[in-house]
């Protein structure tokens, strides 16, 4: 019977983050947004993407533009959420990964029209990283021998053609 | 071999000229390199050394190639001047784009070679992917070319690096930049140069501490803020991040960069007078007069046109998505406040077709922009108004029709019908462009529209412009923003020449025959 019991228990603890799963599901991608904005206009959305740039703090709240790989798009949300992320992207960061939820406006009147969400909830899917920036052998051995080519050539002809340059000139005085 | 003889000794002056044009464009890629090095971005540093090393092999390797030129005192004439500018920024663009294809956000040459020459030509269209992780070094790259484009390259290169800089004045009217402020090329070159790098330390300085208002920390308000100021003072439309102006949600950025738009969209002649306290040319000049009554127009049937429609109905924001992006597109800029896909959604037929206008306008003659400018526009309506008073008017009276552009210009029937033949070429690639979108099966609004963009080297787009689009496109795309760009001549001149070269190759090896 104990055994029934905790079989029973797993299964309903699975079927829980099934359901959870599901519901990521929910998350819209920027492009169908920017592409379907008249129906989802008001509407309450979860968009899923990574925090890119830098917190824009606008006093007790800030902006935070997320990109999801389809398009980017500005979150209003308070400063204490835009805090919690730790990383944004760019060329050193990858970006935290941020679920938002929040109301979607096509033509925001508190935001001169902007096209933004106004963020209810905020979760952090995954916490962004410093990258390793991986630099090809042969990358640096060609950037040597073509730098010291170019420089060899360049220092010659400069050197060569100031040289001929004197000696038209004596030439010259010397006619 | 006689007969080759002068084509020779014009290859000579051809490349000698060019080998100095892509030394510029070596010394160039030091800026990027030093910044990259600087924020110790180490692979942008290997491609930026890469790209110069290569670069400045060529550049010796075409100057030794022609250094009969230089011993012989040889000077350009027209067709040399012209064949050196159109040449020339083909060559730049395929060396340019190295460190756009060697960071790997260039997915193919062609794709590098689309954004080099979308920068050169101030357009602003994007084919590199992954903007938001872009090395500071390659965006530095990009908006100096787009900066540099906008002044013109062969001029830079011909006035700082020559010394003898006979029949520069050639190849500085072949890359479209005609106007005279001082005797000499070189003083012009440099008169043109102060004017932008003043604006450049003063606008960079403006934009860096609204950057730092609106929330950037202080070195990222700085890349920012030099970036935006020579996107927006180039008309280039080349941004940062991904959602280009939209990335800084501030009205207070929106207004600094319309500002340098709207004055490096004016013509440096009008920079010149300005400077030189004639105030007044601001007011009689045909070309301020004709941007500015075209922009109130525009601006005016747009703006009520989508508060009909229910999309914009506020002063603000009618303001900042309407107002802005007519300028913008007016002016060739090409900086969006809107997502692409919006201007297909929302503002419906009537809205594009005015950005198309707008775009085909574009701004001043001898400035940053591109279009087919408000002079040429301004001479043709004179033209046609002098026309209709020519023929309501006694047969006997003789009126003079005058124009008003730096000094008083009589309009005769050779200027009107020189606008008017650079117009119709501008009208006949348009439709070019706009036809091959429609053939890929683009819906015909989309092409009209991108076509207009590319064509008037503006920048905004309606959503065609992606690296999934045909590979023609992006060719007729790359040429369409170089041939809106230099004017035509320049590149017909270099057609010219290569088609008079081949006939004299044919000729002389069938004589040998």
């Amino acid at each position: 019977m104990r055994t029934l019991i905790k079989a029973f228990l797993t299964a309903c603890i699975v079927s829980f983050f099934f359901t959870v799963t599901a519901n990521a599901a929910d998350t819209v991608k920027i492009n169908d947004l920017i592409n379907k904005m008249t129906y989802y206009n008001g509407r309450l959305v979860t968009v899923e993407g990574e925090a890119v740039g830098e917190t824009l703090e606008r006093g007790e709240y800030a902006w935070v533009n997320i990109n999801d790989g389809s398009n980017a798009i500005g979150i209003w949300l308070t400063s204490g959420d835009a805090e919690r992320i730790s990383y944004f992207g760019d060329y050193k960061h990858i970006g935290d990964t941020v679920r938002i939820t929040g109301v979607f406006s096509e033509n925001c009147s508190e935001h001169g029209g902007d096209v933004d969400i106004h963020c209810d909830r905020m979760d952090i899917v995954c916490k962004g990283y410093v990258k390793n920036e991986v630099i090809p052998r042969t990358k640096i051995i060609a950037a040597l021998i073509l730098f010291g080519s170019a420089s060899t050539v360049t220092v010659v002809y400069f050197t060569h053609r100031r040289f001929q340059s004197k000696l038209d000139a004596r030439n010259y005085i010397s006619k | 071999m006689k007969s080759l003889r002068p084509h020779y000794l014009s290859v000579s002056i051809i490349s000698y000229n060019m080998g100095f044009v892509v030394l510029g464009a070596a010394l160039l890629m030091i800026i990027p390199l030093a910044t990259s090095l600087a924020l110790h971005e180490w692979n942008p540093v290997l491609d930026f050394t890469l790209s110069l090393s290569v670069t400045s092999i060529i550049g010796i390797i075409l100057i030794v190639f022609g250094r009969q030129a230089r011993l012989k005192k040889l000077r350009a004439e027209w067709k040399h001047g012209f064949v050196v500018a159109s040449l020339s920024w083909i060559v730049l663009m395929l060396l340019c784009s190295i460190p756009y294809v060697l960071s790997g956000n260039a997915k193919s040459i062609l794709d590098g070679c689309f954004d080099v020459m979308s920068g050169f030509t101030t357009t602003g269209l994007v084919m590199t992917q992954d903007l938001d992780h872009l090395a500071t070094g390659l965006n530095m790259w990009r908006h100096l070319l787009t900066f540099v484009g906008g002044q013109g390259i062969v001029v830079l290169a011909l006035s700082f690096l020559m010394k003898n800089t006979g029949g520069a004045y050639k190849m500085y009217v072949g890359e479209a930049k005609d106007i005279g402020l001082v005797p000499s090329v070189r003083g012009t070159a440099r008169i043109i140069w102060k004017i932008s790098l003043i604006y450049l330390a003063v606008g960079t300085a403006a934009l860096w501490i609204c950057g730092m208002y609106i929330g950037l920390s202080p070195l990222p308000a700085f890349f920012h803020g030099l970036f935006m100021f020579e996107s927006a003072w180039s008309t280039g439309g080349f941004a940062p991040y991904t959602q280009n102006i939209m990335y800084y949600h501030s009205f207070a950025y929106e207004i600094l960069t319309i500002i340098f738009f709207v004055i490096g969209s004016l013509n440096f002649g009008l920079h010149y007078a300005v400077w030189q306290r004639k105030k007044k040319e601001m007011i009689k000049n045909i070309e301020v007069q004709s941007f500015f009554i075209t922009s109130f127009l525009a601006c005016a049937f747009a703006v009520y046109r989508l508060s009909q429609l229910g999309i914009y109905r506020d002063a603000v924001s009618s303001f900042r998505r309407v107002v802005y992006n007519i300028i913008s597109a007016h002016t060739t800029t090409g900086l969006g406040s809107v997502y692409a896909r919006q201007f297909a959604i929302e503002w419906g037929g009537f809205g594009i077709l005015i950005l198309i206008v707008a775009m085909l306008i574009g701004g001043s003659a001898c400035s940053t922009a591109g279009g087919f400018k408000g002079l040429r526009v301004g001479i043709v309506f004179k033209g046609i108004i002098a026309e209709i008073k020519r023929i309501l008017n006694p047969e006997r009276s003789v009126r003079v029709s005058k124009f008003h552009h730096i000094k008083e210009y009589v309009l005769d029937d050779s200027i009107v019908k020189s606008s008017a033949l650079i117009i119709i070429c501008y009208m006949f690639l348009f439709a070019v462009c706009t036809a091959l979108g429609v053939y890929y099966g683009y819906p015909f609004a989309d092409s009209a529209f991108e076509a207009a963009s590319v064509t008037g080297n503006v920048g905004l787009s309606i959503g065609v412009t992606s690296i999934s689009m045909p590979s023609l496109m992006k060719v007729q795309y790359i040429l369409t923003m170089y041939l809106g760009r230099l004017e035509f001549i320049s590149v017909f001149a270099l057609l010219g020449y290569i088609v008079e070269g081949v006939k004299k190759l044919c000729a002389h090896l069938s004589k040998r025959s």
